[in-house]
C-alpha cells in the first residue's frame, strides 16, 4: 500500500511537471446538503385532468428523490376559478378536467404539510400551435448511419418562437428463442416444463425522453421549426426491427420557461471541451411566501400542447436492407438435467439455479441418452426467449 | 590579528565585508580623544602604517597591494595629534578610507564607513539637500579582477539604496559632493548625467549634485572640461548618497554597495506601490528552479493568485483581467507559461518592476487595479556579459554585447523548457501522448545617438503548447514590440515617444483519431497598437509636472473555428471581428507644499470608441437581454462609431511626515476599463478571451481609497507599514449559470452586470539587511460581488452580495533569509491563505425523467485552507579572481511539508450520476537544484 502510494506520488510528481497537475476523484461531502422543493408544473390546453409532480431534493447516496405529501396544491385564474389538486401515487392530479385558455392569468400554489406557502408567478397560455408534420430521414450523425426523426411545425402569427419537445417511442419486440413452455422446479431437485400461459413472444417497449428538447425561432424570419432532431436511432439498432412508433409533443412555452430548461440542460453537460459552465443554482417562477430566500426548483408552465404520432417498419426508413439483428446474442446452453456432480459442478445445478433466478429461460430439450427422467434442457438468455422479462406484453391501445 | 596583511586577496575582502557588515554599528567616539606624535622621513606609506601600528597600539586591516598605487615617499610630521587626523592626512591623496573602533583600524578602498546620521540629516534649510540617506560603502559583491586602480573600470557596479526594500517611486534621488581628489575642495559646474541622457544635474558652488535616477541600473558620467570624465554604474534601490572625486588622475571607485538608511517608502506620496528587487530574487526558494518577479509578487500584501497553476492574479479584490502588466511600455497579455507555473518573463533580462495596486500614476490607463511596470535592463556597453541558469525543466541565458563602445548594446535573454524530452523518456504509457513545451525570448536595442536623445527597441515573444489530452493540443503565444525615444528639450523638460506592439493569441486543435469528425482548430487573437506621448517639467523645487497623450488601437479576432480533415463534420464558424480604439491624455503635478507635506495630483481623461465594422444588437430595455428581446440589428460600416464611452480619472494622493520617520499618505484613484476578460473557469486560463465594449457592454469603473502608516526604525533597519483600502468596482461582468463564452456570436446574452466592493487592511514588517532578513506581510481582505437586476434570470444568490471566487481574507506570507556566511545562505517562504470560495452541488433531483445537480448559492463554500513551506540553499561560488564566471548553485524544496493543497474542485453529471473531481498541483514536496552563472 505504501509503495503503491510512491510510485503514485512519482507519477504524480512527473504527471505535474507534464500537465500541471494531479486530478483525483473527489468524495464529495454531504454536510452541505440542502433540502429543496422540486416543482414540476405543466399545465396545458389539453382538457384532461392536469398534473404536478412536487418532490424534494436528495442526498447524492440515495437513490431517487421522495414524493411530497400531503401539500395543498391548487392554481386559480383571473376569471375566479380555482382547480384544486389531490395527490394520487405521488403525483398531484386535478380534481376536475381542465385546460389552461388564452388570455387568463393563471398562478399556482401550494401549501406544504409542514406550513410553507409557495407562490409561482402569473402565467398566460402560449399560442397554440400544432406539430404540422413528423419526419424520417436517413442521416449519418457522430459516423453512425441511421434515422433521425425531426419534427416541423409552424406558426403564422410568428408568435410561438419557443418550444419544447417530449417524445414517447413504442416498439415491438419479438423475441428469437421463445418456446410456448417454460421450466420450473417440480421439487427442489427436478426441473419440469409447462405452457407459459401468458403472451411472452410479442411484446412492447416504451421509452420517455429524458432530456430537454428545446429550440426557438428568433433568429428566423418566420416562426418555423424545420426538421427539428428529436430522435436519432442507428440503422443497427433492433427496436427499428419489428414495428417502431414515436409519439411526440410540442410544448410553445414562454421565453423564460425556455431560459430556465436551456440554463439547467446546459449545467447537466458539464466538462465539455470548450465550455467549461459556471454552476449556480437556476430560479425558476416558483418562490416561497414564506422564506424568500428558499430555493425552489422548477417552472410552473401554462403552454399549448400538441402532439404526433407516427408509425414506421424498418423496410419504410431502409427499403431492401437486412434487418436488425436481435439486440442481443442469444447463445442455447444445453444442460443434463440429471446431472449433480459437484465437481465440475453439474448440469443439474445450474439449470436449478436459471430457473430460480430466472436468468435463463427454457427454450427446448432433447432426449438424454443418458436418462430416461432428465431429458437436457436448451436454455437462452431470458431476454431471447420471454419478452417480458423487459417489456410489456400488453398491446398499447394506439398501436396499430 | 593572525589574518593581517598576510592573507590572500580575495579572503581579506570577504573578511573586510564583513567586519563592515557586523561592526559599523560600533560607536568610535571613544577612541578620538587620545592625542599622538609621528615623525616620517621619506617613508613608503605601508612603513608609515606599520609605524602607527605600532606606536598607537591599534590593529591594521589593508591588502599591501592597496599601497603599490601610491609608491610616494612621505615626508610629514604629526604633533599631538588624534590618529584620526592623522591618517587623514596621510590618507589625503589615496583612495583609502579608515575606519576605526576599538583597537583596531580598518582601511578601505574607495569606501567610507559611516556609523551614524549625518548632522543635517533631516535639515530643513532650503538650500540643503535631501540627505536622507545614509552612505554605507562596503566591499565588493562581485569583485572584478584586481586592477590597477588607475585604470577607469566602468564595469563595476555601485549599488544604491536598500537591496531589499519595496521602493515607492520609479526614481530615486542619488546625491552627494563632486570634489577635486588633490585639492580636496569641491568642484563646481560639473555635469552629472545619465548615459542616456534622461536625468543630467550640474554641481552646484559646494560641489552638491541632485540627479534623479530611474530605479535599477544607470550609468552616469562627470563632464567638466578641466577633469576627466568620471563613468560610474550604479545600481539605484533608493535614493542615496554618493561622492564623486574627480582629477586627471582619478582612481576609479570598485564596486560600492550603497545603502539608504532610511526607506523611500516612508517618504513618497504614494500609496501601495512596491519595487520588486529583481537581484533579491535568488533568495527565494524557487519552485522548479525558476526565478520568478510574478512569483514573488504574490509574497506582497494585496497581490493574490486563485492558487499554483492560475495566471492571473488578483489585486486588491481586483478580477485576474484588471492588471495592465508592461514590459518595455508594452502590453503582455498573458504574463504565464503553463497556467502559471513560471512567469513568462525571464528574470535574467528585468531591470525593474514596480507594482501599483494605487496610486496608479496618471499615465497609466485602461486597467482598474494595478500596474505591473516591467522595464528590461539595457546592455552592457563596454563588454561582453551574460547570465544563465540551468534548472531541471528550464534553462536560460542572457548575453549582452556592445554594439558601438559605449554608445549602443544589444540584449539577448532566451529560456526554454526540455519537459517535452523528460516526458518522452519517461516509461509511463499516460504520460507519453503528453506534450508540454514553452520558450521565450527577449531582445533589446539601446542606442544612445548623442546627449539629449537615445533610442530603446524591444522585442518579445514567447510560446506555450501543451495538451491536456492525446487529442487536444493547445498553444498560445504573446508577441510584443515597442520603441522608445527618449529626448531632452533641457534639463528641465523631458519627453519620451513610444511606439508598441501587442498581440496575444491562442489555439486549440482537436484531433481525435477515433472520430475524426469532430476535429477542428479553434482559435482568437488579439492585437494592439499604441502610440504614447510623455513629457516631464520640472518647473521648480516645488512642483514637478509631467503630461502626455497617449493612444491605442485594438484588433480582435473573437474565435473562429474550423473543421479539420475531410472527415470533420463540424462547419466552420467565424465571429465578427472587434475593433476599437482608446485614448488618454493627462496631466500631473508633484507638489511639495512644505517640507512635510507632498501631494501628488493627477488627472486623466480617457476616450474609448468602438468601431465597426459590426453587427450590434438592440435590446429592450425593460428585459434581459436575450435572444428573444432582440428589438433590432445595427450594421454599422467599416471605421463607423458604434458608441463611445470616456471618464475623468482623478488620482490623489499626499503623504505627510508626523514624525521624522513616521509618514502618514492617503490617496484616491479613479480608473476606467474598457476590456474585459471572459472567463467562466473560476481562474485565469489561456483560453480566456478579451472582449472590447461596445453597444451592449459599457466600461468597468473602479474607485479606491487608501490610507497608510509608514513607519522606519532605523537602529533596527526594520520598516513596517499598514495600508488600508477600500474599493467600488461597477460593470463588473460575470456569466449567467451554464454561459457559453466561446464562438458566442451574441456574448451580451450571457453576462450580467454587477457591482463589486472590496476592503482590506495590509500590514508589512520588513528587516532589509543583516543576517537575517526578509519580510512578513499579511492581509486581511474582503472582495464582494453583487449582481442584481429588476429581472430573476438576471440574479445571482438574489441580488444580494456574495465573496468573488478570489476572496481570500486571510493570507500571510513570510520570506525570511539567513546568510550563514558569504556563500551560504538559506531562505524560507511559507504562505497561508483562506480556501477559495466555490459552488457545491448540494444535492439531486429528478425533472422531467432524469437526475440533475442541485448547486448552492454562487460561492456558498470553501475549498480547505491553503499553506505551503518552501525552502532553499544558496551556495556562491568561490571568490576566486581570476575566474570565467561567477556562480551560484540553488537548492530548493518546494512544499516541504507536503500539503495536498486542492486548487480546485469540480463536478461532472455522467451517465445521470454526480461525480466529484479534485485537483492538487505539487501535493509532495518537489526538491530541485539549479546553477546560476554570470560572466
Amino acid at each position: 500500500m505504501k509503495t503503491k502510494f510512491t510510485t503514485k506520488a512519482i507519477a504524480c510528481i512527473l504527471f505535474c511537471i507534464s500537465l500541471v497537475s494531479c486530478t483525483e476523484p473527489y468524495q464529495i461531502q454531504t454536510n452541505t446538503f440542502e433540502d429543496a422543493l422540486v416543482v414540476e408544473a405543466t399545465i396545458t390546453n389539453e382538457l384532461k385532468t392536469q398534473q404536478i409532480k412536487i418532490s424534494r431534493t436528495y442526498q447524492f447516496e440515495e437513490n431517487g428523490p421522495t414524493m411530497e405529501t400531503g401539500a395543498d396544491v391548487y392554481i386559480t385564474d383571473n376569471l375566479g376559478n380555482r382547480y384544486d389538486f389531490t395527490e394520487q401515487n405521488g403525483v398531484y392530479v386535478s380534481t376536475v378536467q381542465f385546460q389552461a385558455v388564452p388570455n387568463v392569468n393563471y398562478q399556482l400554489f401550494i401549501t406544504t404539510a409542514s406550513g410553507n406557502e409557495y407562490a409561482s408567478n402569473i402565467q398566460r397560455m402560449t399560442t397554440a400551435n400544432q406539430i404540422s408534420s413528423i419526419d424520417t430521414d436517413i442521416v449519418t450523425k457522430d459516423s453512425e448511419r441511421g434515422v433521425q426523426i425531426s419534427v416541423n411545425s409552424s406558426d403564422p402569427t410568428n408568435t410561438s418562437k419557443f418550444y419544447r419537445y417530449e417524445y414517447e417511442e413504442t416498439y415491438k419486440v419479438v423475441v428469437p428463442k421463445w418456446s410456448n413452455y417454460k421450466a420450473y422446479l417440480l421439487n427442489p431437485r427436478t426441473v419440469s416444463y409447462m405452457e407459459r400461459g401468458y403472451e411472452s413472444k410479442t411484446c412492447f417497449k416504451t421509452n420517455k425522453s429524458d432530456t430537454f428538447l428545446l429550440t426557438n425561432t428568433t433568429d428566423l424570419m418566420e416562426d418555423l421549426v424545420y426538421k427539428f432532431p428529436i430522435r436519432f436511432i442507428g440503422d443497427r439498432e433492433y427496436m427499428l426491427s419489428e414495428r417502431y412508433s414515436i409519439l411526440v409533443r410540442q410544448f410553445v412555452i414562454s421565453q423564460q420557461a425556455y431560459e430556465y430548461y436551456k440554463t439547467i440542460k446546459a449545467l447537466s453537460d458539464s466538462g465539455e471541451l470548450l465550455s467549461p459552465n459556471q454552476p449556480g443554482f437556476v430560479m425558476g417562477n416558483i418562490k416561497s411566501l414564506t422564506n424568500p430566500k428558499e430555493k425552489i426548483i422548477g417552472f410552473f408552465d401554462v403552454c399549448s400542447a400538441s402532439e404526433k404520432r407516427i408509425f414506421f417498419n424498418y423496410g419504410d426508413v431502409f427499403p431492401n436492407e437486412p434487418i436488425p439483428q436481435f439486440f442481443m446474442d442469444c447463445p442455447e446452453e444445453s444442460l443434463d438435467a440429471g446431472d449433480f456432480r459437484t465437481n465440475p459442478l453439474g448440469d443439474g445445478f445450474k439449470l436449478i439455479s436459471y430457473v430460480q433466478s430466472g436468468q435463463k429461460v427454457f427454450y427446448d430439450f432433447i432426449y438424454n441418452p443418458l436418462s430416461e427422467t432428465h431429458p437436457i434442457y436448451v436454455m437462452v438468455p431470458a431476454a431471447c426467449g420471454d419478452c417480458t422479462t423487459f417489456a410489456s406484453n400488453v398491446v398499447p391501445p394506439f398501436w396499430q | 590579528m593572525q589574518l593581517k596583511t598576510t592573507l590572500s586577496n580575495p579572503m581579506k575582502k570577504i573578511l573586510i565585508t564583513l567586519l563592515v557588515v557586523f561592526l559599523h554599528q560600533i560607536s568610535i567616539a571613544q577612541v578620538k580623544g587620545k592625542k599622538y606624535s609621528f615623525t616620517f622621513n621619506n617613508v613608503s606609506l605601508e612603513k608609515a602604517i606599520e609605524t602607527i601600528e605600532k606606536d598607537s597600539g591599534y590593529q591594521f586591516y589593508f591588502d599591501k597591494d592597496w599601497f603599490k598605487n601610491y609608491p610616494d615617499p612621505i615626508t610629514a610630521n604629526f604633533n599631538d595629534s588624534t590618529l584620526e587626523s592623522v591618517l587623514n592626512d596621510l590618507f589625503q591623496n589615496t583612495s583609502l578610507n579608515f575606519y576605526m573602533s576599538d583597537e583596531k583600524i580598518i582601511l578601505t578602498k574607495n569606501s567610507v564607513i559611516y556609523d551614524k546620521l549625518p548632522e543635517n540629516y533631516f535639515n530643513t534649510e532650503k538650500n540643503k539637500p535631501q540627505n536622507s540617506a545614509v552612505v554605507f560603502q562596503g566591499s565588493p559583491v562581485f569583485e572584478k579582477e584586481h586592477n590597477d586602480g588607475n585604470i577607469e573600470n566602468e564595469n563595476t557596479i555601485s549599488f544604491v539604496g536598500k537591496e531589499n526594500k519595496v521602493s515607492t517611486g520609479k526614481t530615486f534621488e542619488l546625491t552627494g559632493y563632486v570634489k577635486d581628489a588633490k585639492t580636496g575642495k569641491p568642484v563646481a559646474d560639473v555635469i552629472i548625467r545619465t548615459k542616456n541622457n534622461e536625468a543630467t544635474a550640474i554641481t552646484d558652488q559646494q560641489g552638491f549634485y541632485s540627479i534623479k535616477l530611474p530605479i535599477g541600473i544607470n550609468t552616469i558620467e562627470t563632464e567638466n572640461f578641466l577633469f576627466r570624465k568620471v563613468i560610474r554604474k550604479v545600481m539605484m534601490y533608493s535614493n542615496g548618497k554618493m561622492d564623486l572625486t574627480v582629477s586627471e588622475n582619478i582612481n576609479q571607485l570598485k564596486e560600492v554597495i550603497v545603502k539608504g538608511k532610511k526607506s523611500e517608502t516612508v517618504k513618497s506620496a504614494n500609496t501601495g506601490v512596491t519595487s520588486i528587487n529583481i537581484e533579491g530574487l535568488k533568495n527565494i526558494p524557487m519552485v522548479l528552479g525558476e526565478r520568478d518577479i510574478l512569483k514573488v509578487a504574490t509574497t506582497i500584501p494585496g497581490i493574490k493568485t486563485a492558487g499554483e497553476g492560475s495566471s492571473g492574479f488578483n489585486v486588491r479584490g481586483g478580477k485576474t483581467d484588471q492588471n495592465l502588466i508592461l514590459l518595455d511600455n508594452a502590453v503582455i497579455y498573458n504574463p504565464a507559461h503553463f497556467f502559471g507555473f513560471f512567469s513568462a518573463i525571464n528574470p535574467f533580462t528585468i531591470g525593474s518592476a514596480d507594482i501599483y495596486k494605487g496610486s496608479i500614476p496618471v499615465e497609466f490607463g485602461g486597467r482598474l487595479s494595478s500596474v505591473f511596470d516591467i522595464t528590461t535592463k539595457n546592455g552592457n556597453t563596454s563588454k561582453l556579459s551574460g547570465e544563465g541558469g540551468i534548472g531541471p525543466v528550464t534553462s536560460n541565458i542572457t548575453v549582452s554585447t556592445p554594439i558601438v563602445k559605449e554608445k549602443s548594446s544589444l540584449l539577448i535573454g532566451a529560456r526554454a523548457t526540455y519537459s517535452d524530452w523528460i516526458l518522452k523518456t519517461l516509461d509511463e504509457k499516460s504520460l507519453k501522448n503528453s506534450k508540454a513545451s514553452f520558450y521565450d525570448g527577449v531582445v533589446k536595442y539601446s542606442h544612445k545617438i548623442n546627449d539629449n536623445n537615445d533610442i530603446e527597441a524591444t522585442g518579445y515573444y514567447s510560446h506555450d503548447a501543451f495538451s491536456v489530452s492525446s487529442d487536444s493540443l493547445y498553444k498560445y503565444s504573446n508577441r510584443l514590440f515597442s520603441l522608445k525615444w527618449n529626448h531632452a528639450f533641457s534639463i528641465k523638460h523631458k519627453a519620451a515617444l513610444l511606439l508598441s506592439n501587442s498581440q496575444y493569441k491562442f489555439n486549440i486543435d482537436y484531433e481525435n483519431e477515433n472520430n475524426m469528425t469532430k476535429s477542428f482548430d479553434f482559435g482568437y487573437k488579439i492585437d494592439e497598437n499604441q502610440v504614447q506621448l510623455k513629457f516631464n517639467y520640472t518647473l521648480n523645487d516645488k512642483h514637478k509636472i509631467s503630461y502626455g497623450i497617449a493612444s491605442k488601437l485594438y484588433k480582435i479576432n473573437p474565435g473562429y473555428l474550423n473543421p479539420i480533415g475531410q472527415e470533420s463534420l463540424l462547419t466552420p464558424v467565424t465571429i465578427e471581428k472587434e475593433k476599437a480604439i482608446e485614448s488618454g491624455i493627462y496631466l500631473s503635478d508633484s507638489y511639495k507644499v512644505s517640507e512635510k507635506l507632498l501631494i501628488n495630483a493627477g488627472l486623466r481623461y480617457s476616450f474609448y470608441a468602438a468601431l465597426g465594422s459590426s453587427t450590434q444588437r438592440v435590446y429592450q430595455n425593460d428585459a434581459p437581454m436575450t435572444d428573444a428581446t432582440v428589438t433590432e440589428t445595427k450594421e454599422f460600416g467599416n471605421n463607423k462609431v458604434i458608441k463611445t464611452y470616456s471618464g475623468f480619472e482623478p488620482r490623489i494622493s499626499a503623504r505627510f511626515f508626523i514624525t521624522e520617520d513616521l509618514s502618514v499618505k492617503a490617496s484616491y484613484d479613479k480608473t476606467y476599463q474598457y476590456l474585459h476578460l471572459l472567463s467562466s473557469n473560476t481562474t485565469q486560463s489561456p483560453t480566456d478571451t478579451w472582449k472590447l465594449s461596445d453597444l451592449n457592454i459599457a466600461p468597468q469603473n473602479a474607485d479606491q481609497y487608501s490610507l497608510g502608516f509608514y513607519k522606519n526604525f532605523a537602529e533596527k533597519d526594520f520598516e513596517v507599514s499598514l495600508e488600508g483600502y477600500t474599493k467600488r468596482i461597477n460593470n463588473i461582468l460575470d456569466y449567467r449559470v451554464g454561459a457559453e463564452l466561446l464562438l458566442n456570436e451574441n456574448i451580451e446574452t450571457e453576462l450580467l452586470k454587477g457591482k463589486g466592493k472590496a476592503y482590506g487592511i495590509e500590514f508589512l514588517i520588513k528587516k532589509q539587511s543583516g543576517k537575517l532578513n526578509g519580510w512578513l506581510g499579511y492581509t486581511y481582505s474582503r472582495t464582494f460581488i453583487k449582481l442584481d437586476s429588476k429581472f430573476d434570470s438576471d440574479k445571482v444568490n438574489n441580488g444580494d452580495y456574495f465573496p468573488a471566487n478570489y476572496d481570500k481574507p486571510h493570507d500571510l506570507s513570510a520570506v525570511l533569509n539567513y546568510k550563514f556566511t558569504k556563500r551560504y545562505s538559506l531562505s524560507t517562504n511559507f504562505i497561508y491563505q483562506t480556501g477559495r470560495p466555490i459552488t457545491y452541488p448540494i444535492g439531486k433531483y429528478t425533472y422531467g425523467n432524469a437526475e440533475y445537480t442541485l448547486y448552492s448559492d454562487r460561492n456558498k463554500f470553501r475549498i480547505p485552507d491553503y499553506y505551503r513551506l518552501d525552502i532553499g540553499v544558496n551556495i556562491e561560488g568561490n571568490h576566486k579572481i581570476k575566474k570565467l564566471a561567477h556562480s551560484f548553485w540553488n537548492i530548493s524544496i518546494y512544499n516541504v511539508l507536503g500539503r495536498n493543497n486542492p486548487y480546485s474542485v469540480f463536478f461532472v453529471t455522467k451517465d445521470g450520476e454526480v461525480k466529484a473531481y479534485k485537483t492538487s498541483i505539487f501535493s509532495v514536496p518537489v526538491p530541485t537544484i539549479t546553477y546560476n552563472f554570470k560572466f
